[in-house]
């Protein structure tokens, strides 16, 4: 099932599938600099309260991304 | 001779900045937080006479998505079609690498192609050997077809081979780059980074792990929201109570030394212009270097240990709603002090449109120049009794009032501006990395501190003695500085008088609001002239007793205090401000916008309460 990366709890891990179209291109490009790449895992690291930008793990590195990106990243869960 | 240019490149918060200091011995801004290098820097290498290191803005690839990497990735581009340039230092970070190969193997392309040779400086090798974790530089350098040097920026290690390496390519220029990657395209090379990455990067996630116990700490919603109010807090105090004793300090000094030059000046005039003009006016902004020494020492700290990224997250969110950032938020806090810290707090924003709304918001924020006003104003105009059986006292809520009123002028201002305006100014998506807490080093951040404190020196420097030029020779001639009300500028408040008569405000008020666009805090001395009170600014209480007596009514009162909150009265500044945006438009255009903006409000205050009364 497609899900957006904005809707991954804290210890979720998923795959990302690609983006959707809204997001626009240069975000898209600083993203899959980052590591935010098809086919790359992720994991929900933090998810901080009051809708605050969330914690992601993307191979060695730690982001934040807040919703106004992360939803526009859609991935799948992986680990059930 | 021609001298040598070798291009020092890397990824924000790569430790570029820092491994330039150490290669040049010169005093670049250092600092963990992604973006911080603004300017292109440029210093002589040690050890390697006739040859320059220029220090490019980190970029985390070499297609631009905001104006500013434009400019830098451009500069980058001429800088390869040099023929001064012969060599690339390409800067890692050994302990994250997949983020940084991808930008890696566009430079080492784009140097095939220009035929320049590229060396790649693994830094942070230091962190990567304490944890025992394994990376296979030689594996890497093979892969790459590159020299892969590890080396710590932090500690020195590894980087008398840097100059090494450079010496022996400098004495034979052409380095014959094999051009494997020429025709790549980004796509493949950002797959080629991720394996390269996965096969010769450090395994183990131990620096993850810590990093991720800390984050638990400094970012739930209860441990960390009490240690970001505990280092707000002390960022607070900092800035008012620590560096007061050096304000006062050098407040001391100054007047000491005008005690002693100016008997020795004979010519009255040049007496009045060394006492006023030098030492009060130029001595009225050299107060506040202290200020920004302590406040730039303590966000170098934040910025360092890790933590500033983290504060910027837990702001975000209440400060997307006005247009802003989680990075706004330092550089606003800061602007409560004073604005001058807080404009150069505000390069560490990378969204050049968010980092302007915070522009626009600073000189909002109730600095602490605005405080003598207030007090005066207040302890004019507002009855010094009690509510709510001694717990409430009016002139302490009208205080709390008035910077409140401030903080809110300065978000509605950003998020109206943010709703309405189109600029040229890029936004960019709020994607932070988060960078491992360390040990900040105490050196870079002295030097820092001071860099940043001569820096206001040097160039804030000359507008302002302009300026206190221009004031200094209104207000003393033709009389020779007998009459400040017969003076050319007491002329021009008779002039404008008009202009403050709808605010119920007399020439007097009109020449000491005048005065206070030097800085605000000079409101109170002018009145204290013109009504003939010794040192004014001192001891309030007569000069209280004058404005009472003077005939100006609670609106009037009131009206000046929302004036003084919204009018961008500094001419500091607008210095500042003037140098860090590269923008003399936005300057004039927020001078003019405020003082409209502040004129409205109090004209609408003074007919409230004369409506009311």
């Amino acid at each position: 099932m497609t899900l957006s990366l904005w809707s991954l709890g804290a210890g979720d891990r998923c795959e990302i599938l690609g983006y959707d179209d809204a997001l626009a291109d240069k975000y898209r490009v600083r993203l899959m600099e980052f590591g935010f790449h098809p086919g790359e895992s992720v994991a929900c690291v933090q998810s901080l309260a009051f809708g605050a930008p969330k914690i992601y793990r993307v191979s060695n590195t730690i982001f934040s991304l807040d919703d106004e990106v992360a939803t526009h990243v859609l991935v799948r869960l992986i680990d059930g | 001779m021609a001298r040598n240019r070798v291009i020092l490149i890397g990824s924000p918060n790569s430790g570029k900045s820092m491994l330039f200091n150490r290669l040049t011995g010169l005093q670049q801004k250092v600092a963990n937080f992604p973006g911080i290098t603004v300017d292109v820097g440029t210093g002589a290498m040690r050890g390697l006479p006739d040859t320059d290191l220029v220090d490019f803005p980190g970029t985390y690839s070499l297609q631009a998505i905001s104006a500013e990497e434009e400019v830098a990735v451009d500069y980058f581009e001429r800088a390869l079609e040099d023929d001064q340039v012969q060599h690339v230092l390409c800067v890692i970070d050994a302990t994250r690498l997949e983020k940084s190969l991808y930008f890696t193997l566009q430079v080492i392309r784009d140097c095939e192609r220009h035929g320049k040779c590229v060396t790649v400086l693994a830094n942070m090798i230091d962190i990567v050997e304490k944890n025992d974790l394994e990376f296979d530089v030689q594996g890497l350098s093979d892969a790459l077809h590159t020299p892969v040097l590890p080396l710590s920026a932090r500690s020195g290690k590894g980087v008398e081979a840097v100059s090494r390496r450079l010496a022996d390519s400098l004495l034979e220029p052409y380095c014959a780059p094999r051009a494997h990657l020429v025709d790549t395209p980004d796509e493949l090379l950002r797959g080629a980074a991720h394996q390269l990455a996965h096969r010769y990067g450090p395994k183990g996630d131990v620096l993850i792990k810590s990093q991720a116990r800390l984050d638990n700490f400094f970012l739930s919603s209860v441990t960390g929201g009490i240690a970001f109010f505990v280092i707000m807090y002390l960022l607070f105090q900092s800035i008012f109570t620590w560096a007061a004793p050096a304000m006062d300090a050098v407040e001391f000094l100054l007047g000491a030394m005008a005690d002693a030059v100016v008997p020795l000046v004979p010519n009255q005039m040049a007496s009045d212009f060394i006492s006023d003009a030098l030492f009060g006016g130029i001595g009225a902004f050299l107060v506040f270097v202290p200020q920004i020494f302590v406040l730039t020492f303590i966000i170098g700290l934040l910025e360092d240990s890790g933590y500033m990224a983290r504060a910027a997250l837990i702001c975000h969110k209440p400060l997307r709603l006005f247009g802003l950032t989680g990075k706004s938020f330092i550089p606003m806090l800061s602007g409560v002090a004073c604005a001058i810290p807080a404009i150069y707090a505000a390069r560490a924003i990378d969204s050049p449109r968010k980092r302007l709304l915070t522009y626009m918001a600073i000189p909002l924020m109730p600095c602490s120049a605005r405080l003598p006003v207030y007090t005066l104003l207040i302890a004019a105009f507002i009855p010094s009794g009690t509510a709510l059986g001694g717990l409430v006292g009016w002139q302490g809520l009208a205080m709390f009032g008035i910077y409140f009123f401030g903080m809110f002028c300065g978000l509605l201002v950003t998020g109206l501006v943010s709703r309405t305006s189109k600029d040229q100014y890029t936004d960019l998506p709020f994607v932070l990395e988060l960078p491992p807490y360390r040990i900040p080093g105490l050196e870079p951040l002295l030097r820092n501190a001071w860099n940043r404190a001569k820096h206001f020196v040097t160039k804030a420097g000359k507008i302002i003695f302009t300026v206190t030029l221009v004031v200094w020779v209104l207000g003393y001639f033709p009389n020779y500085g007998a009459d400040l009300g017969q003076s050319w500028l007491g002329h021009m408040g008779r002039v404008v008088e008009p202009l403050f008569a709808p605010l119920g405000l007399d020439w007097r008020y009109g020449v000491a609001i005048f005065t206070s666009f030097l800085a605000r805090e000079v409101f109170v001395g002018t009145l204290g002239t013109i009504f003939g009170i010794e040192a004014a600014d001192e001891n309030m209480a007569p000069l209280v007793e004058h404005i009472q007596a003077s005939g100006m009514t609670i609106g009037s009162g009131l009206a000046l205090l929302v004036f003084f909150a919204i009018a961008l009265q500094c001419v500091s500044t607008l210095a500042i401000l003037s140098k860090e945006s590269a923008s003399k438009s936005l300057v004039v255009k927020m001078f003019f916008g405020y003082f409209l903006f502040a004129y409205a409000a109090a004209v609408a205050i003074y007919q409230l309460a004369h409506w009311l009364t």
